[in-house]
């Protein structure tokens, strides 16, 4: 019962992408493409949250997860860190 | 209209147009990514390790590790196919991710964290840096 708990209780983690002034928009939403598969339009509204709001959440779930989409996305040159959700 | 540097053809390949000039400037490009990723005292090997868990001390080994190899996997396909005429998806993914880490590792490394910090660098720079996003803007276009 009480791991039972723990688990309905944890929060959730965030992968985060960061604005930058070089990146072209259209390399973050191929990027967003090929790593998560979504669809063109949520892929275009990711990338301009990023660029209007200077981040945006691209994935939420278990850590591990999180952390190999970051390192995914740092591998493919965008700036993407993960961080539990508050 | 000027002519495409990267055109996807029917077959699902994507040939490369880059003359000598251009093949030369990728190939500088690559050499930096993997010269920065095998040696830690490279201006942008840095910039290649960034924190994964920022409000963490350490990030996991193992997934620092990943990126590692990967960002060098990446940057070896690149140089083995800089002579290529045609690239398969995956050689053309690699290299859309070396010149994406090339171009994001020169704005840290030169303090670009901003249009206006953009705008009034050196021309020299500004120009290595537009000629990248143009590369990337075209291979981009491809997938």
């Amino acid at each position: 019962m009480v791991s039972e708990v723990s688990v309905i209780t944890e929060r959730p983690w965030n992968v985060i992408v960061w604005n930058d002034p070089v990146t072209p928009m259209t390399v973050v939403v191929v990027v967003f493409k090929r790593i998560f598969g979504y669809s063109n339009n949520k892929c275009t509204h990711l990338m301009l949250t990023v660029h209007h709001e200077g981040r945006a959440i691209v994935w939420s779930g278990q850590r591990e997860r999180a952390e190999s989409y970051c390192v995914k996305l740092q591998v493919a040159g965008l700036q993407a860190t993960v961080e539990q959700e508050t | 209209m000027p002519a495409k540097l990267f055109m996807r053809r029917r077959d699902g390949r994507i040939e490369v147009r880059l003359n000598d000039a251009g093949r030369g400037v990728i190939r500088e490009v690559f050499a930096h990514v993997l010269a920065a990723e095998r040696d830690p005292t490279h201006e942008w090997h840095l910039s290649l390790n960034a924190p994964i868990n920022p409000s963490s001390d350490d990030d996991d080994p193992l997934s620092s590790l990943a990126r590692q190899n990967e960002i060098a996997s990446n940057a070896e396909l690149s140089v083995m196919t800089l002579n290529e005429q045609y690239l398969n998806d995956a050689e053309a993914w690699a290299w859309l991710s070396t010149l994406q880490v090339a171009l994001r590792s020169t704005a840290v490394v030169n303090g670009i964290l901003s249009d206006e910090k953009l705008e009034s660098c050196a021309p020299e720079l500004l120009d290595d840096i537009r000629t990248m996003q143009q590369f990337l803007f075209e291979l981009a276009a491809c997938f």
